[in-house]
Parts: structure tokens; sequence; C-alpha cells
């Protein structure tokens, strides 16, 4: 239904816009690029890195990819130093999965001002300003939708759960658990869903575990934990499962299929869900190119194509007034029967 | 009556605050009070304990290790690396291998610091970044992930090797509750290791009676990272996942828990057991407050900051009002001694 209606909308919108063409992109252009992800050392920046590789090679871009981050301990300082390295450098285009909030805001516009297109993935910043656009993995308020669905299936219906986050100052955790709380609050059919606590494990294996084990402590009618993070997912998994409360407390959220196989198939975690780093590395890519090169404009509406994944439109970010994404989506469900296939 | 040692003293003190928190978490929170709380902090201490082990032996020296945190991340990591390609290996190797990694970082630590003479705050400052970059390089973003491990390896933290009135001893709470045992031993019977109080209360002194300080310094390093290396494989077992971030954190909470024990900043005083009863307070005050309702997630660490703080002072304290009651006693003793002795 939501599908459909968006359908209706976006041919509406290119109705109007009287032979709004997809732009495609001219390769070999020279821009220098930076992929700036949240801090080195995880796997799903990683595959995101390989997927703007793979879109750097195929545009023939004689630029370069540099992959900065900072190291994980120094997060937010980090990012802030290298997106103002690469604004006084020239650099054609950030790519930037924001760890830093607003903070990194400064930085991101002295960068603007100096002619650097700043293309924020996985986690933009929140107000929107000195970011050209957001790629947005899925909609935020379809991750909402798939948190609750979830949970709605393990647990049957009704009981408390409870939310392990990453940490704090993550854009993208608060909009989706915000999203979820909107979801359970607007459907009647997730009446008896009650969410009890949001802790943060801060994206450590062993903080994540604490607050798992800690959750249980506190609440003995816990159902299931929700975690919208790779990191929070696996540990609290492996909390449960060490301390033989599978059978109690089931775990959901999102996760990579390699590192939840073995709790998706002994029932600690049924179902999760998570979407291909790969393809938002490369969407992402395809996006910065076209500005750094001139070839988008990243107006609203405007609609281009993005190499192998197909057509895709610039419009408003309904999560962040004044801000523009670029929606890719779609999310995959894992469960037992499929897990094993794409931990491959 | 036997006369108490003031390190005795300052343990049966420890033992009091100890138990004072967990009191008064226990009129705060429900549920409290129970065998899960004690698995939770048994499990979380067998990691911390290693590392406040070994920061106590740098700080005695009037050192500090501020990459521990990092050492015990990188051999983690290694020590995972390692078994997922030689998945036969001998537990003994690979416990063995953790301590030769870490103990290979606390080389580098203590050389810098004993031989070229730069303070260690700053060496250990700079070796944290080091070593952490290091794990980035060698990891290439690669994660361990448990099933990658050996089925002995995965289920060592949580084997139940004996039950004390409901309350589960696991092999890995055990091993390390041992081996800072052994630390205690050494450090109170064998020469060597009293270097190390030499050291750290009087280096002039100890070079004129003989001893080599900076060997003991190094040593003290080493000894250091190969504690921190072989909680690094506690932590492997216990997580299962490893990325880069692991161990984030341990060189702080490590300086806490000794701290907290009783470990002089300044060198020449404290005890590894000391450092082991503070290491389970920082752990239980950590926690508790996780489930205390009062304190929001925001201001956890400062409420944290502030209990480490007013259990310093309150150890301080009282441990200064013990020892004046004592110089009383002693005073008043003294002339019935006088007297007897002509």
């Amino acid at each position: 239904m939501m599908k459909t209606l968006g359908l209706a909308a976006l041919l509406a919108t290119s109705a109007t816009m009287a032979l709004a063409q997809a732009k495609t992109l001219t390769p070999g252009q020279e821009v220098d690029m930076v992929l700036l992800p949240k801090f080195l050392g995880i796997l799903v920046f990683d595959q995101a890195h390989e997927g703007a590789q793979e879109a750097h090679a195929e545009l023939q871009n004689p630029g370069e990819l540099l992959f900065q981050g900072p190291t994980p301990e120094n997060s937010v300082a980090g990012q802030i130093e290298i997106m103002t390295t690469a604004g006084t450098q020239g650099v054609g285009a950030v790519m930037l999965s924001n760890n830093a909030g607003d903070q990194i805001v400064p930085a991101a516009q002295a960068a603007a001002e100096s002619g650097t297109k700043i293309v924020t993935w996985d986690s933009p910043i929140p107000n929107g300003e000195g970011e050209s656009v957001f790629i947005a993995q899925v909609d935020f308020e379809e991750t909402g939708r798939v948190m609750a669905d979830m949970a709605h299936e393990i647990m049957g219906g009704e009981g408390q759960f409870a939310v392990l986050s990453a940490s704090p100052d993550a854009a993208n955790q608060n909009a989706w658990i915000a999203s979820l709380e909107s979801v359970l609050a607007s459907d009647e059919k997730y009446a008896n869903l009650e969410l009890v606590e949001t802790v943060y494990g801060n994206d450590q294996s062993e903080e994540s575990y604490n607050r798992a084990l800690a959750l249980v402590d506190s609440h003995p009618d816990l159902k299931l934990i929700m975690a919208p993070t790779t990191v929070g997912i696996q540990a609290a998994a492996k909390a449960m499962q060490d301390e033989g409360l599978c059978e109690q407390v089931k775990v959901s959220g999102l996760g990579l299929p390699a590192e939840m196989a073995s709790y998706s198939l002994n029932g600690c975690a049924p179902q999760f869900a998570l979407w291909d780093f790969r393809d938002l590395g490369y969407l992402t890519y395809q996006v910065a190119y076209g500005l750094a090169t001139g070839q988008l404009t990243g107006e609203e509406g405007e609609t281009f194509v993005a190499g192998r994944m197909g057509e895709y439109t610039i419009e408003a970010d309904p999560g962040r007034e004044g801000a523009k994404r670029v929606l890719m989506g779609p999310f995959t469900v894992y469960t037992a029967e499929n897990v094993e296939a794409a931990a491959n | 009556m036997t006369r108490l040692s003031p390190g005795t003293l300052r343990i049966l003190a420890l033992l009091l605050v100890l138990v004072l928190v967990g009191a008064f978490f226990a009129s705060q929170i429900d549920n409290y009070l129970n065998a899960r709380l004690f698995n939770r902090i048994s499990s979380s201490v067998a990691i911390v304990a290693l590392i406040a082990c070994g920061q106590t032996l740098v700080i005695l020296t009037r050192n500090i290790d501020l990459s521990l945190g990092a050492i015990v991340g990188f051999s983690a990591y290694a020590t995972g690396a390692l078994v997922t390609t030689a998945p036969d290996l001998h537990p003994i190797l690979l416990a063995l291998g953790s301590l030769a990694i870490g103990a290979g970082f606390g080389l580098v630590n203590g050389l810098l610091v004993a031989y070229a003479g730069v303070p260690s705050i700053i060496v250990t400052l700079a070796a944290m970044a080091i070593f952490r970059s290091a794990l980035v390089e060698f990891s290439g973003a690669q994660s361990i992930t448990t099933d990658d491990l050996p089925q002995w390896l995965v289920d060592f933290p949580n084997l139940p090797l004996f039950t004390v009135a409901g309350l589960q001893f696991r092999a890995a709470f055990v091993a390390a509750v041992v081996i800072v045992v052994l630390v205690h031993l050494a450090l109170t019977r064998l020469r060597p290791a009293r270097a190390l109080y030499a050291v750290g209360s009087n280096p002039d002194a100890a070079e004129m009676a003989g001893i080599d300080a900076r060997r003991t310094v190094l040593a003290a390093f080493v000894a250091a990272g190969a504690l921190a290396g072989l909680a690094g494989l506690f932590f492997l077992a216990r997580f299962g996942n490893i990325t880069v971030v692991a161990g984030l954190g341990f060189e702080l909470k490590s300086i806490a828990a000794a701290v907290l024990g009783g470990v002089s900043i300044n060198g020449g005083s404290g005890s590894v057991i000391g450092a082991l009863i503070g290491a389970v307070l920082v752990d239980l005050i950590e926690n508790s407050l996780v489930r205390w309702d009062v304190v929001s997630e925001f201001w956890r660490e400062a409420v944290l900051g502030l209990l480490i703080l007013s259990a310093v002072t309150a150890d301080a304290l009282l441990m200064r009002r013990l020892t004046r009651l004592r110089i009383r006693r002693e005073k008043a003793a003294a002339p019935a001694t006088k007297e007897a002795t002509p």
C-alpha cells in the first residue's frame, strides 16, 4: 500500500517535471574523493569501501579515492580533523558516515565553502548544515516498521522488549529508535508491545554484552532485545547464549549474516534485517562523483542513473527539515532459512 | 591479639567499602543481591583483574601504562586470528602466545621508559595510539567472529569449576584470581619482585642498595604487557566478536581499579590483591549504575567518576584515622616497654 502510494507520488513528480530525464554520468573526469567512515576496522565500512572502489573503477576517475577514517577511540575529533584537512586540500567530495552529530557542522561548512561536496551516507548530519545530500540506506521510517514487525512476530504480539543501541550521539540510531517508537504508538497492531528501556553499548562488544545482561537483570519479564547495530546484536546474542537465556530472551535488530548465522540457526536470534553496504558505498560514490564534477546539481527532483543500480531521485528528507536525500533501500530480513546462503 | 599490618588493614577497609556499596545498591535496585550478580561481576572481573594487576606492577615503580587497553585489543585480535588459522593449537601454546604478544609490546614501552628516559605517561600515550593503529592495519577491517573459534575456547569463560553456596566459580575468574595470588606471593616473597617496591619508594636508595632500577622498570612493563596479553585471550574467549575497538578504555579502568585498591600513584606502596578488590569495586559500581534508574545514560560516567573519587577519599581518610590510632596506641605502649628494658 505504502509502496504503491510512493510510486504514484514519484510518477506524479516526474510527470510534472516535463521530460525530466535521468542524467547519465559521464565517466573519466578527474576528481579526488575521500570516503570517511565512523571509524576504521568495522566490516560494514570496509564493505562500503569496496562498493565505492567498484564505482571509482567503473567511472574511470583518474583522481584518487582515499579511504580515511579516525581510529576508534578518536572518532569524533578524528572525523572533524579529516573533514577540515579534506576541505583545505581542495578534495572534490567527502563521503561521510557521521559519528560526530552536529559537532561536524563547522568543519563541513568550511569544506563546503571551499568547494568540497559533502555527501553523507549511513549516518547523516542531524541538522543537515554543510551537507549536499544524504544517501539513506533505507527509509528511516521503514526501519522503525521493520523492527516493530520483527518484534511483533518474535514476541507473538505481546510483551516487554528493550533497545540496545550504539552511541547516544549516532544520528542514524536515534532516528531509527524514534521511528520505532512512533510506529509502536501509531498502530493498534503493536499495542501490546512495550518498549521498556533503551541502553547504549557504544558499538563495543564488551559494553554491549554487559548492557544486554543488565537489561535481563533489570526486567525479569523481558522477551526481546532489539539492537539496531551490527556490533550490539552480535554481543547481545552471545550474551544470551552464554548465560543460557535464549529460550527466554530473543535477540533481533540489524546484523550481518556472516556474524549472525549461528545465532539464527540455534534460535537465539530468529530474525534480523540489514541492507547491502557494498551497494550503499557504490551509490554514494556515484552521487558524490556527479556532484563534484558538476554533472549533478543536487537539486530536489533531480533524477540520475547510478550505474548498475539504476535510476534514483534526489528528494526532500522527511526526517530532517530542509535536508535532501537519495533513498536506496530495501531491507532484507534474515531468518534460519536464508541466513546461511547470505553468510558466505 | 595479633596486630594487623597496614596492608591488611587497607584490604579490610576496602572490603568494608565494597559491602557498603553493595548494600546501598541493594536498597535501590530490585532483585539485586543474587547469584546472577555474582556471575556478572566475576565474569567481567576475570579480564579487568589481570590488567589491573599488570597496571599495579607498573604503578609500583612510579610509572603508568596507558597502552594496556590497546595491548588487550591487539592480543585479542591476534590470538583470535592465530587460533582461526590453527584451530588445533594446544591451549597452553595459545596462552603462551598471548603472553608473548603482550610482553613484546611491554618491552617496547619498557625500553623507552627505562633506558631512553622518556616519561612513561608520554611513551604509553603514544604507544596507545600506535598499538591501536597497528591493530587497525593488521586486521584489515575484518572482525573475528565466534564461529571461527574452537569450542573449548568459547566454553572456557563460562565453565563452572565449582559452586559455593549457590555461587558459580567459573574457569576464567578462578584462573585470574590464581594468577593475581601468584603475583602477590611473588611480590611479598621473592627478592627480585621486592625490587619493584624499592625502586618505586626511593630510586636513589634502591640504586645504592645495588638494585638495577632500569632493569626493574623494564621488567615491570614487560610483565604488565604479558598480563594484558593474557587478558586479551580471556577477552577473545568471552566476547568472541573482536573488532578494532576491543579493549578500548581498559587502561583507565585498570588505573581506577589499582588506585581504588590502595595502590599509591606515587609508587612504592600497594598490593595486587588490593587492585583485584578495586577491580571488583569498579565493576560492581558500573554494573549497578546501569540498573539504577536514578542515573541517566548520559550522567553515568560522571557518577562513576564521582563514586570512585569518594571511595578513594573515604579510603584515604579511614586509613589516616587508623594509622593515627595506631601511633597513639604505640606511644601509650612505648613507656611500658622502656620501663621493662633496664
